[in-house]
């Protein structure tokens, strides 16, 4: 007899008797439930029991979760997961967690806007107690005993009086009940063992091993990969191609143009990137002189005017917000294959699978039903993957060659042809009272539309992402779009990134002018924000605001209440270096109930990262045409030589879950920018705070 | 020509100049070493030659001769590497992409400077990239590997 266990924890053995070995977390007894082959076969009727399309039961008592979202480094596998392992009363290392193809049943896949863990809370909690319901009902009518004496924990049926049932031997009994006719609650809070603990995420043991697959790891048999040939200079086209040397490459099979560029088709990726060397293209048109700093002149001078004030002391700052480069540590990619019979299938760690889909089926002209989309782990997103160049790139190529073809973007690509975070000049003002405190406000900005979500190309919607000034001074937000001369779209955040970080840059600037105390000046203004006001205390508190900081030292604050949650951030840094460096960033989150705080932790600490970055010198410039910046070598994001420390307070909260994924991005940036301007008494023009903007 | 991989010996059916890391990823199917940028400027393909951090990205096939290269998938399959063990008591990944070139960035590290200090641990992964932000985690993870590892050398 040979025994074999697998990593679930369940112990099975081949031959005459199966050992189901039920682990029980926190107290409850561990139970071994012998059960003969032959009994378990016929108990289980060899079924396995999917009471919906986010949970499925296998016989050896295994748990599949079907998650509807991408995993983009936010952790989502884990949180959804763990919404339905709670319910279904398993712990989290029995389940298998999927990432859903494209499919109606999933409704909403798209993952952006911090959503996910917020809308599917209450939706994911309720297939784990679906489930839950109905195996304890199966577990009482075979007893004979009523429902209510039944409990499930760990992966099986208990009572009091009874040899517990493992969820495994109970698959058919539950697999043939009507859903309809149980009743589904939902476990109180006080009952919850998994959600508002610490988890760690599921996908660790496959990333540390090196089996983790993310999109560029799929490798399909026959397959090509493709690189293309990017315009040197922005709106460029070919004017004539010469492929003579490119095709002379050993394994390079084809060059094709398409809209994007000039692709390179090749056996392997090295051979693509060889024959992309040799490929001779003419480019001509678009936009040779382009330049950003010209750009800035043009937003500057598209600020709206700002109306006479009520009497009082007028104050004024301008600052530039720039451009930015999503940069994700996995350059964007994707497989597709267009069969010869007639189906479609596309690979690719994308944020939006349905449009995808919907993409793929158009530019192969077959029906959305003909297409599957499958979503690997993806390097990152930021918004970057909420596009679909890349699948049309390779949809357009495969359909060409009618081979799996993998489109991977280099890293120079990706930093000069992405889809970029919108430039943007704000004009502030505020009248102030005789103590220097703001009695009335005005913004004014001009900034460019997002051109891949053409949705976003009104003053309203940019007002209704981006304006999320909380505090109790009355004014307005005058917005003035401008057409954009980049291709621009989703960032961290999206508006509030640049709105945000102008409103309280410039909230800082008002206090530090009055010579007023920059926590104090928050806290009376946040009359009507309760939560907001305990973050700040909470933050200032954690910080020791008030306490004398090194020579050269200073801190700044800000705060924002969005995506449901409320955030305050107290951050300092030390100016006495050439080079300002953050010191500690202290960042106090509610974010309603925490379903993983060990993953709320790293999104705040992800967002302060990109704070720093961008306060302190990561941005794109465009000169003569052409994205300046081509690698980390030249957008400098943090390293961990000049990481700050990063301090997060969960403040205890009963709220409904809120958003936690952009929260911190935008009063990170504008506290680090605030601590500088107090470290060095000068007023940065904007971010980056380091050299000129633009 | 020949390579040694992770305790194997690999053919390898690719141009000398081929990128190791092509010749790993797309020849023998090593797909633990990531592409971030190709050039040398992320650490994302970061692996060892004979025990000492390298660029697989930047690093000619032919120059690998007979030294070792180790990659991600050759710490352990199991995950039992006290880098590994660390990294996940710690809950270091967000997105992943870059850990596996942070943690041979930190095995070549704790071979040469069995107890770091954060300067020595600054000093051996500042070249490394998290776009993430996992930075303290890392820091905190290779103190932790510091130690699981003299444990384990202690027993
Ligand atoms: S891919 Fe090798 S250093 Fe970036
Ligand atoms: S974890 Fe995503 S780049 Fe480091």
């Amino acid at each position: 007899m040979t025994a074999r266990t697998n990593r679930r924890g369940f112990l099975a053995t081949a031959g005459g008797a199966a050992l189901v070995l039920v682990a029980v977390p926190g107290g409850l007894p561990t139970g071994v439930l012998p059960v003969g082959v032959a009994e378990a076969e016929a108990l289980a009727g060899g079924a396995t029991f999917e009471p919906n399309a986010f949970v499925r039961v296998e016989r050896d008592g295994s748990v599949e979760v079907t998650v509807p979202k991408t995993e983009l480094g936010q952790g989502v596998r884990t949180s959804l997961a763990s919404l339905v392992a709670e319910e279904l009363a398993v712990p989290l290392h029995v389940v298998r967690v999927r990432t859903a193809d494209a499919d109606p049943r999933y409704g909403n896949q798209a993952t952006g806007g911090s959503s996910s863990v917020r809308t599917l809370f209450e939706p994911l909690r309720r297939a784990g107690a679906t489930g839950r319901a109905l195996l304890v009902r199966a577990a009482a009518q075979r007893w004979g005993v009523p429902d209510a004496e039944c409990t499930a924990a760990g992966g099986g049926v208990r009572h009091p009086r009874r040899q517990p049932l493992p969820y495994g031997v109970l698959l058919a009994d539950a697999a043939a009940l009507d859903p309809a006719a149980v009743e589904v609650s939902l476990l109180p809070p006080e009952r919850w063992r998994i959600i508002g603990r610490p988890q760690r995420r599921v996908d660790n043991a496959d990333v540390l091993t090196g089996r983790a697959r993310y999109g560029l790891d799929v490798t399909r048999p026959g397959g090509l990969v493709a690189v293309l040939a990017r315009p040197p200079w922005l709106g460029a086209a070919p004017r004539s191609i010469d492929d003579t040397a490119a095709l002379a490459v050993p394994h390079v099979v084809r060059v094709e143009a398409l809209a994007s560029g000039v692709a390179v088709l090749a056996d392997d990726t090295a051979s693509a990137l060889r024959g992309r060397e040799r490929l001779v293209v003419d480019w001509s048109g678009g936009e040779p002189a382009a330049s950003s700093a010209r750009w800035f002149e043009d937003l500057d001078a598209a600020v709206p005017p700002s109306p006479d004030g009520p009497a009082g002391t007028p104050f004024t700052a301008s600052f530039r917000m720039p451009v930015l480069a999503h940069a994700c540590m996995e350059p964007v990619n994707a497989t597709a294959h267009v069969a010869d019979d007639g189906t479609v299938r596309v690979w690719t760690a994308t944020q939006s699978p349905e449009a995808v889909r919907r993409q793929a089926a158009e530019l192969a002209g077959v029906d959305v039903s003909a297409v599957t989309v499958s979503v690997p782990l993806a390097g990152g997103g930021f918004g970057r993957r909420a596009e679909t160049d890349v699948t049309e790139e390779a949809v357009r190529l495969s359909a060409l060659v009618r081979r799996p073809v993998k489109v991977m973007w280099t890293r120079d690509d990706d930093m000069r042809h992405g889809s970029f975070r919108p430039a943007s000049s704000h004009t502030l003002h505020a009248v102030l009272d005789e103590r220097g405190v703001p009695v009335w406000r005005h913004h004014a900005l001009a900034t460019w539309p997002l051109t891949t979500a053409p949705v976003f190309g009104t003053p309203e919607l940019v007002r209704a992402f981006g304006d999320r000034f909380g505090y109790d001074v009355p004014g307005a937000v005058d917005v003035r779009l401008i057409p954009s001369p980049l291709r621009t779209g989703f960032w961290r955040s999206v508006y509030a990134g640049q709105l945000v970080v102008a409103e309280e840059m410039f909230l800082t600037a008002v206090a530090l002018h009055g010579g007023l105390d920059q926590v104090a000046l928050r806290r009376d203004l946040l009359t009507g924000k309760p939560r907001l006001l305990t973050c700040l205390d909470a933050a200032a508190a954690e910080f020791g605001w008030g306490r004398r900081l090194p020579a050269g030292h200073a801190a700044g604050a800000a705060c924002l209440d969005d995506y449901g949650s409320a955030v305050a951030v107290v951050a300092e840094v030390d100016c006495s270096g050439e080079q300002p460096r953050a010191v500690r960033v202290v960042v106090a989150v509610d974010v309603g109930v925490v379903v993983n705080p060990s993953g709320v932790r790293a999104q705040v600490d992800g967002a302060v990262s990109d704070a720093v970055s961008t306060a302190f010198g990561a941005q794109i410039t465009v000169r003569e045409g052409a994205v300046v910046q081509s690698s980390f070598r030249d957008y400098p994001w943090l390293r961990i030589d000049r990481a700050p420390v990063v301090d997060v307070v969960l403040v205890p909260s009963t709220a409904d879950p809120g958003g936690v994924g952009e929260l911190a991005y935008a009063p990170a940036a504008a506290a680090v920018a605030g601590a500088v301007h107090a470290a060095t008494g000068r007023r940065p023009a904007g971010l980056p705070v380091v050299g000129a903007v633009g | 020509m020949r390579i040694r991989v992770n305790g194997d010996v690999r053919r390898v059916d690719a141009p000398g100049e081929t990128p190791t890391l092509w010749a790993l990823r797309d020849g023998l199917g090593v797909l633990g070493p990531k592409y971030g940028c190709g050039i040398g400027a992320c650490g994302a393909c970061t692996s060892l030659l004979d025990g000492r951090a390298f660029r697989p990205c930047s690093t000619p096939v032919t120059e690998i001769g007979d030294r070792e290269i180790t990659t991600v998938e050759g710490l352990s399959r199991d995950g039992s590497h006290p880098v590994q063990r660390a990294w996940a008591e710690l809950d270091v990944p967000q997105c992943g992409y870059c850990q596996a070139g942070q943690m041979m960035s930190a095995v070549a590290l704790l071979r040469r400077v069995p107890a770091p200090t954060d300067a020595d641990v600054d000093e051996a992964l500042r070249d490394n990239v998290c776009r993430c932000g996992t930075h303290s985690r890392i820091r905190a993870a290779v103190h932790r590997a510091a130690r699981l590892q003299r444990e384990e050398r202690d027993r």
